[in-house]
């Protein structure tokens, strides 16, 4: 009898050591998986688990009592696509995103092209300027404009001493103070990827048009700015989602009169308590967003034909 | 057709002159290489030309008229780029109708315009293609109809062919020389390729830091070289190191070398017991069994160190009695076997004295 378990344990190591061989030959196939591996791990865990619980959670009931009701519906998406004055925030919300965007590109693109093309020796310099919002916390960037922008800031103290605008002007708790505040953190997202679109374009391109007669102007429009393009797109597609997306410049520079999707469906979560609906309005702005840029790619990528 | 003039053009970067102080007057119609090896400044010379840099002494003239301060899409030049800079997002077409919009011209005169150039580089039917569509021959023949179709005052053409394989650069230069001849315009071609100099040019400019070491057509340069510089710039040469012994009447020099007195002729006025240099083109040395008994042929004695056949003709390399080497080029058939003593003969009219 004490024979026997020396016989079991035989062939369970021989098993064991089978599979140790198996595993051992798949990783070795597999390497490269096993680099992306904790990657895969924390995205699964901290970035799809949260959107999959969300997702669901849009479609469930409703509740006064709890978090929501047992059951699934589609009230909520109903509920959010029929009321007016939802859809209205949300076209806001995506209007407000282009004209960030478009003022981004514009204020952004000579930025770069300067950039792009300066053979200064303050380049590194220019570049830390071009970085700098980003090395300010949000919340200390907001309290800077605060001070510009209030109602009895620096701004409107000067042009009331000047006697310009006796009644003041009205710089914040605005859309506009809240774009000011957005254009100013987005600005290097836009920069950055015409930057470098614009550095991998030839200058003898340019050389080429102005030997044929086009101004610098023309040169910029007719050449350098087609070319550029993927560097735009990616730069605007990165400036409208953050956009549209934002909450705390929106909260702090806004104050909530300006009414934006983001800071909706927070007072929905928070507040009113009502998980269901506003989950259903976040995928709403969401799937609104994904709209957007879906377009947005075709048109710049019809564009684009020659570029890339 | 425009006659161009530089006058005195001086450009530094940082502490390096990059022309200097050059001067040079090319004729309407004229075709004229800048020749040199890289940083010589024959390219800062061209981009001075169009316009890209601003010289800092010197000026440039169109027809006596001074375009110095002229932006360069105000100067109606006709640029072509060594990696042909054509529009990537445009195609054949649109790169062709790029100046000619600029410049306003009507729509009919356009079309006209452009079919014409496209029949001149023989282009018809690929005028909807990109760029990157095309081969490295097309892509370089629509940067040359870009720059013409323009009618530009002068032609610049910056390294056109060095992006090329062999064989298409060899046809491209008679392509480029023929279409020039045809348009009649004022050319400047600027390259480092010595043969390609000589095939395509009316004149050839040969630069050295800067400056301008010599001025002339194709035979001028290879047969008479100003200095060692120019000589092994343009071909392979022997060099000959010695002292003037005497002067005949009928200009020849007789130089007092390592080797022997040889005999020569010269460009320069040198006086008894100067220094100087002789260069012998190598094909201009036959290889033979006997001293030549003419007193206007040289003769050097030494021993064949190498021979190889070069398809078109035989290289040697011949050692003399003072160890210096001697190159040869002969007749592919010639029958001297390595080790054999030979006489180098050349006349004296294929040796030449230059500057040291």
């Amino acid at each position: 009898m004490t024979v026997e378990p020396e016989r079991l344990r035989l062939p369970r190591a021989l098993v064991a050591r089978e599979i140790g061989h198996r595993v051992i030959a798949w990783l070795r196939a597999n390497s490269a998986l096993l680099l992306i591996l904790p990657t895969l791990v924390f995205l699964g865990c901290f970035l799809v688990a949260p959107y999959v619980s969300m997702l669901v959670m849009s479609f469930r009931n409703p509740s006064t009592t709890s978090v929501f009701a047992p059951g699934y519906t589609f009230a909520n998406y109903g509920r959010a696509l029929s009321d007016p004055y939802y859809l209205e925030v949300l076209a806001e919300t995506i209007a407000f995103g282009l004209v960030t965007t478009a003022v981004c590109a514009i204020i952004g693109y000579p930025v770069a092209y300067h950039l792009a093309r300066t053979q200064s020796r303050l380049k590194g310099f220019l570049y830390v300027c071009v970085l700098s919002p980003l090395l300010v916390g949000v919340v200390v960037r907001c309290y800077g404009w605060i001070i510009l922008l209030a109602n009895n800031g620096l701004i409107n103290n000067a042009v009331k001493k000047l006697g310009l605008f006796p009644g003041g002007l009205k710089l914040m708790y605005n859309a506009f103070g809240v774009g000011v505040g957005l254009v100013h953190v987005f600005l290097p997202f836009m920069i950055l990827p015409i930057l470098s679109a614009i550095q991998s374009i030839d200058p003898a391109l340019e050389e080429a048009a102005q030997s044929l007669g086009a101004s610098r102007t023309r040169t910029v429009l007719r050449v350098v700015m087609p070319l550029s393009l993927p560097g735009i797109q990616a730069g605007a597609i990165l400036v409208f989602v953050l956009t549209i997306s934002a909450y705390v410049i929106p909260v702090l520079l806004g104050a909530l009169k300006v009414k934006i999707m983001p800071t909706l469906v927070v007072q929905l979560l928070i507040d009113a308590f009502l998980w269901p609906f506003g989950a259903a309005l976040a995928f709403i702005l969401a799937a609104s967003g994904a709209v957007v840029v879906y377009i947005f790619i075709r048109v710049t990528g019809h564009l684009m034909k020659g570029v890339v | 057709m425009t006659r161009l003039t530089i006058d005195g053009l001086t450009k530094r970067f940082g502490e390096v002159t990059a022309v200097d102080d050059l001067s040079l007057e090319i004729a309407e119609g004229e075709l004229v290489s800048l020749l040199g090896p890289s940083g010589c400044g024959k390219t800062t010379t061209l981009r001075s030309i169009a316009g890209f840099v601003q010289p800092d002494a010197g000026a440039i003239l169109f027809d006596g008229a001074d375009i110095t301060a002229l932006a360069p899409e105000r100067r109606n030049i006709g640029m072509v780029f060594q990696n042909y800079a054509l529009f990537p997002h445009m195609t054949v077409r649109e790169n062709l109708r790029f100046g000619l919009e600029m410049r306003r011209i009507g729509r009919q005169e356009i079309t006209n315009r452009i079919d014409n150039v496209l029949d001149i580089i023989q282009l018809t039917g690929l005028e909807d293609r990109y760029p990157r569509q095309l081969s490295g021959g097309q892509q370089q023949r629509v940067a040359l109809a870009r720059a013409l179709v323009i009618e530009p005052r002068v032609l610049l053409l910056d390294e056109p062919l060095a992006n090329l394989d062999a064989k298409l650069r060899e046809e491209m230069r008679f392509f480029i020389r023929s279409l020039q001849k045809r348009v009649g315009i004022t050319t400047v071609y600027v390259t480092h390729d010595q043969s390609e100099a000589m095939v395509i040019s009316d004149r050839i400019v040969v630069m050295f830091d800067g400056r301008i070491r010599q001025v002339g057509d194709a035979t001028q340069i290879y047969s008479h070289p100003v200095d060692r510089e120019v000589a092994d710039f343009i071909g392979l040469s022997n060099c000959i190191d010695g002292r003037v012994k005497s002067q005949t009447d009928d200009g020849r020099y007789t130089v007092e070398t390592p080797l022997g007195d040889i005999r020569c002729r010269s460009a320069l006025t040198l006086p008894v017991g100067a220094s100087a240099t002789i260069v012998v083109r190598p094909e201009s040395i036959r290889l033979e069994r006997n001293q030549s008994g003419d007193g206007n042929v040289n003769s050097i004695l030494g021993t064949v160190l190498d021979r190889f056949f070069l398809g078109n003709m035989a290289g040697y390399r011949v050692v003399c009695t003072d160890d210096r080497v001697i190159q040869v080029r002969e007749e592919p058939w010639h029958a001297s076997a390595v080790g054999d003593e030979v006489w180098c003969v050349f006349a004296s009219d294929l040796a030449w004295i230059i500057r040291q």
